[in-house]
């Protein structure tokens, strides 16, 4: 009995777990009560990736995090970080990642050293690499500055710098990192987000956020979630082009609107116009380029070209798109 | 935990003084002489009134076991660190113990003094005594263990603990135990005071032993379900 469970257990470490991917989420459904927080949802993450979990808030961003540190059971579904189920072994899981909730709360009248080397008896670091492992944690997080403050009296960021340090202590080859820059000042952003992409690579980072652009600044692929259900997944330049249904074309003239209007309406390609003032938005077709078709019937029309420039949809619009979409459909 | 000892050392000097009074008093007579006796004299009242005491101590330190961490959501942290829901419970509810063990070990130099000017020194029954208000110190504990993890934050703790434990308390006193009706006799066999009374003289018994571990044990195994299912609510 004993032998064939070592047996089965060196088998999948050896072969099975080298090409399960880091984190698989599987139908993972939560209830609360009668609520739907999270509903059927699937992803994966590669090693070494930094995915971003994007979504308004109350999405169930928070709420899959949870399920994925194992705070709490999914109604549904399984989680599987790197091979091992949280259902069925919650602790070596929990042993793998380092978590930091959003507004992350710690023992606020503990000294920083002090909360460090707690921590890291409690999630099993070896007493002989424990002081090893603070220091390493104290410079990666450039704590050194606060250790001997109480936690409560510090500022929000090195606040979240501690949080950081927590969940890095034991050093797991996977973190999860809840709203990780929410309530900081732009410079203290900036430094959590360097702190984040430098550790990329040797580890596998999941990151929820609501500000768009730091899913384009730090992460490598993207899952955007909104009402408990999945709506996008891919890499962040594939979720760019594949959900930009059409490009759009800002130009400036002046002279009559409509016939202006008339003149871009006769370009192939052209799927509808806007007028703003002397301002024309231009939905194209995404796979054709048609401004020098454009420039050309403006010009022949003997308008003033004054400019002409393609918007690419940014991430804040496709995610607006896809939310008011996912709404719209709700309201149908 | 210092005024626990200040009290403590405050009742016993109180029953100290006011025995040596009267019985220098009673010495005179030689029939009384006989009757004269530290331990029901000194040590029982001062055990008795000790346990009220500890009703009032302890519920403030049960009391942030768990609502603290709810309040504050440290507790999200804790359960996604990886130690099991039994050992989060067995390591608040000891270092929680360790605290009335320290309280009643801080009260020790009392009896020694004690001993040292009487003529005999039986310790036997001081330690029965001091066996059996630890064990009640320890059931307070657990049940405070268990609504702490049940409420949501710390005022509403405290107060339902003091409830629940002048409501054991109380039980022995509903139906006279005497009055020959069963009732009454169930009533004060669940009272948690009425199984102090036998430690106190001295006396170790089963059934007074056996009440206090299982109202720990009831306790804890109530806690980690409470976590549990607490839990699975999310």
């Amino acid at each position: 009995m004993k032998f064939t469970r070592f047996f089965s257990r060196f088998v999948s470490t050896f072969f099975k777990r080298e090409l399960e991917k880091v984190i698989k989420i599987e139908n993972v459904t939560k209830m609360y009560g009668p609520t739907v927080a999270v509903q059927d949802i699937s992803f994966q993450v590669e090693k070494g990736e930094i995915l971003g979990f994007l979504g308004p808030n109350g999405a169930g961003k928070t709420t899959t995090m949870r399920i994925i540190t194992g705070y709490f059971p999914p109604t549904d579904g399984n989680v599987y970080v790197l091979g091992y189920s949280i259902l069925s072994d919650p602790l070596e899981v929990k042993r793998r990642i380092g978590y930091v909730p959003e507004n992350p709360s710690m023992y606020n009248d503990m000294k920083v050293l002090e909360y460090l080397k707690f921590i890291g008896a409690i999630k099993d670091v070896p007493k002989s690499q424990l002081q090893d492992s603070i220091e390493k944690t104290v410079a990666l997080c450039a704590l050194k500055s606060v250790t001997h403050k109480r936690i409560g009296e510090l500022s929000r960021g090195f606040q979240q710098r501690v949080a950081l340090g927590q969940a890095l202590i034991n050093d797991p080859p996977v973190l999860v990192l809840d709203e990780p820059t929410s309530g900081l000042d732009p410079k203290q952003i900036h430094e959590i987000r360097m702190l984040i992409k430098s550790m990329a690579g040797e580890r596998t980072i999941i990151l929820s956020t609501h500000i768009l652009p730091e899913v384009s600044m730090t992460c490598s692929k993207v899952v955007i979630i909104n009402e408990g259900q999945i709506t996008a997944a891919g890499s962040t330049e594939e979720i760019g082009r594949n959900l930009e249904r059409s490009h759009q074309i800002e130009i400036m003239a002046e002279g009559p609107a409509e016939k202006i209007i008339d003149h871009i309406r006769k370009v192939k390609g052209v799927d509808n116009v806007i007028n703003q003032g002397i301002n024309y938005i231009v939905d194209v077709d995404k796979d054709s380029d048609v401004r020098a078709e454009i420039a050309k019937s403006i010009v022949t029309g003997d308008f003033d070209l004054l400019e002409l420039h393609t918007r690419s949809l940014s991430l804040e619009d496709v995610f607006l798109r896809l939310v008011t979409e996912e709404e719209g459909g709700e309201a149908r | 935990m210092v005024i626990f000892t200040a009290i403590f050392g405050f009742l016993f000097f109180r029953n100290l003084t006011y025995y040596s009074e009267l019985s220098y008093q009673l010495m005179q007579n030689p029939y009384y002489a006989q009757r004269v006796d530290l331990i029901l004299g000194v040590f029982a009242p001062l055990f008795n009134s000790n346990s009220i005491i500890l009703l009032m101590v302890i519920p403030p330190i049960s009391m942030r076991l768990f609502a603290e961490e709810k309040k504050s959501r440290t507790i999200e942290l804790l359960f996604t660190y990886p130690v099991k829901d039994i050992q989060i419970v067995m390591g608040k509810w000891l270092a929680a113990i360790t605290i009335i063990f320290l309280m009643l070990l801080l009260t020790a130099p009392g009896p020694f003094m004690a001993f040292t000017f009487a003529e005999s020194s039986e310790w036997g029954p001081i330690l029965a005594g001091y066996l059996g208000i630890f064990l009640m110190g320890v059931a307070f504990l657990s049940l405070g263990l268990l609504i702490s993890a049940l409420a949501e934050n710390q005022i509403v703790a405290i107060i339902v603990s003091y409830g629940a434990l002048l409501g054991f308390w109380f039980l022995g006193w509903v139906v006279e135990p005497d009055s020959g009706k069963q009732i009454g006799k169930v009533l004060g066999e669940l009272s948690i005071i009425g199984h102090l009374t036998n430690f106190v003289k001295g006396v170790i018994n089963t059934t007074d032993l056996m009440y206090y571990l299982l109202f720990i044990f009831t306790s804890v195994f109530l806690t980690l379900r409470v976590l549990e299912s607490k839990r699975w609510r999310g």
